[in-house]
């Protein structure tokens, strides 16, 4: 019993340590290398909540995000949006009520990175140790 | 939306030419057809990537089916995806039931609501909510269910833009006053019974056009929205009196974290010939806690809905307790010169099980018996699909 507990805690402990590594990550905003813009956090605030919808050449924003429920996904929402989970699935449940879908996610940082340099109009976050010379990044974070 | 709204009982809806509905269906079946050929799908999975690098759009993947016209995706809350079509349809549900003080018992199946948005272009958002009101409903004093379910489109609008502060809506959409009224239906509200000033006081939608956007100052959000009817209803209700002319405007600031403020405005002439009556209302939402919540309207003025001035507010609380069950107040005080004044206290606890579940049970009361708001206790059910 003495041992379940212990290994419980190691568990805990190890896990909580994963976590407060992933709160550490450093984060990088990356978008297409051809788009030549400037991002504050405040903008990518109103891009992920879909309320920026549009670059200003008029091309169609499509902002990307991490599976809900990932480490980095979560550092991303604190950081960025300011708001737990619960209150954003309120936020668009009332957008979905006017046709509006959250961001499309994708499986894996790697996948954001390959999808942003093949789309102009997209944009991600991924570990800023994973940008590579095909994405331009835009914003660091924290 | 997702509860009826009682309807003033006047004579005769006004004699506006049906022909600009007409024109606008003509319009958004070209527009229809037309697309397929030209489509640029917002989201582009198909950028020569492969299995597992292409987006898919939020939430659990509960039925996946393929078909000539691309795969089925539904997700629980956010609807089915029809492939890359820019397709989706899903909607909500809502049960209820209530006993009144007195005796009055009823309930069933209140709606059944469907969204359906269809974004053609970048720049096309078509949209429509057509709603299933009352498919099934048991009454005290009445023998068996009721089942004489009627069909009606809530909305019906195309929205064009291809830039953040500038966008036009052309059809049938919810009239932007207040917060309430651009949220009505039940799974995204928290209690079972609106407000007064919502119900009573203005048409739940416009049918004419709206410029609207949302501008950046200083990197915040002020969303603005100028409108004016031109249309008849697409499913008009023979028992409500539709003003002649409307026009308004609202602006709504929203600072990051949530936090935000509304002002709306709204001119109305009931027939031809009638004086023009202005309402003013102002709004705010305050987040002061991640667990907390408060809202607040207020109108003044005289309505399309109303004989005589109004001045009405309500204050609502919404706290989050254990797990995601929620406890719920709302004073309203509700003000005409033509009716004494209420005073209506809603108490009540809402569970979130999952954010596309909510169930609601209520107690609503007045300082006095009044036929708008029969006190009693409620309780919901409702689903988004």
């Amino acid at each position: 019993m003495r041992r379940r507990v212990l290994t419980a805690m190691l568990l805990a402990m190890l896990l909580a340590g994963v976590s407060r590594a992933d709160d550490d990550t450093r984060i990088a905003v990356v978008v297409h290398p051809s788009r030549q813009t400037v991002l504050s956090s405040e903008i990518l605030t109103q891009i992920y909540l879909r309320r920026r919808r549009f670059w200003d050449d008029g091309a169609p924003i499509v902002p990307l995000n991490l599976a809900a429920g990932t480490p980095l996904r979560r550092t991303f929402s604190r950081l960025v949006l300011g708001q737990g989970e619960d209150r954003l699935a309120e936020y668009w449940n009332r957008e979905y009520f006017h046709g509006v879908l959250p961001p499309a996610t994708l499986a894996s940082t790697r996948a954001i990175v390959r999808y942003v340099a093949s789309d102009p109009n997209a944009i991600g976050y991924v570990p800023i140790d994973e940008v590579d010379a095909s994405v331009r990044v835009v914003l660091s974070l924290p | 939306m997702g509860s009826v709204k009682p309807q003033s009982h006047a004579p005769a809806p006004s004699g506006r030419p049906r022909t600009p509905w007409r024109w606008a269906c003509t319009v958004l079946v070209t527009v229809l057809l037309a697309t397929p050929a030209l489509g640029t799908p917002t989201l582009q999975p198909e950028l020569g990537l492969d299995e597992g690098t292409a987006p898919s759009e939020e939430g659990p993947l509960l039925l996946h089916l393929p078909s000539p016209i691309g795969d089925l995706d539904y997700r629980a809350g956010r609807g089915l995806r029809v492939g890359n079509s820019g397709l989706t349809i899903g909607g909500f549900a809502t049960a209820v039931g209530e006993i009144l003080e007195g005796g009055k018992r009823d309930g069933g199946i209140d709606s059944l609501n469907f969204l359906i948005s269809y974004r053609p272009l970048s720049f096309v958002h078509l949209f429509s909510e057509v709603e299933l009101t009352e498919p099934l409903f048991l009454e005290s004093g009445k023998e068996g269910l009721r089942a004489q379910a009627e069909t009606s489109v809530d909305r019906l609008y195309a929205d064009f833009g291809s830039s953040d502060a500038i966008n036009l809506r052309v059809g049938q959409f919810l009239t932007p006053i207040g917060r309430w009224n651009l949220a009505p239906a039940d799974p995204l509200v928290w209690t079972t019974s609106e407000p007064l000033l919502v119900e009573e006081v203005f048409d739940d939608t416009v049918k004419g056009a709206m410029l609207w956007g949302t501008l950046f100052p200083h990197q915040q959000a002020l969303a603005y929205s100028l409108y004016g009817t031109f249309f008849n209803p697409i499913t008009p209700d023979p028992d409500a009196v539709e003003p002649k002319h409307v026009a308004g405007a609202r602006f709504e600031w929203t600072g990051v974290g949530g936090t935000s403020l509304g002002l709306s405005y709204s001119a109305s002439q009931k027939h031809g010939g009638d004086p023009w009556h202005s309402l003013v209302g102002v709004d705010g939402e305050w987040l002061p806690h991640e667990r907390v919540d408060f809202t607040c309207e207020a109108l003044f003025g005289e309505g399309p809905r109303t004989n005589g001035a109004v001045n009405a507010f309500f204050i609502q609380g919404v706290v989050r307790t254990v797990s995601t069950l929620y406890v719920v107040g709302r004073y309203e005080r509700f003000d005409t010169t033509r009716e004494r004044a209420v005073d209506l206290f809603d108490l009540g606890l809402t569970w979130v099980p999952s954010p596309a579940l909510r169930i609601k049970a209520d107690y609503e009361f007045a300082d006095h018996s009044d036929d708008r708001s029969p006190p009693g206790f409620r309780f919901s059910f409702s689903v988004l699909f």
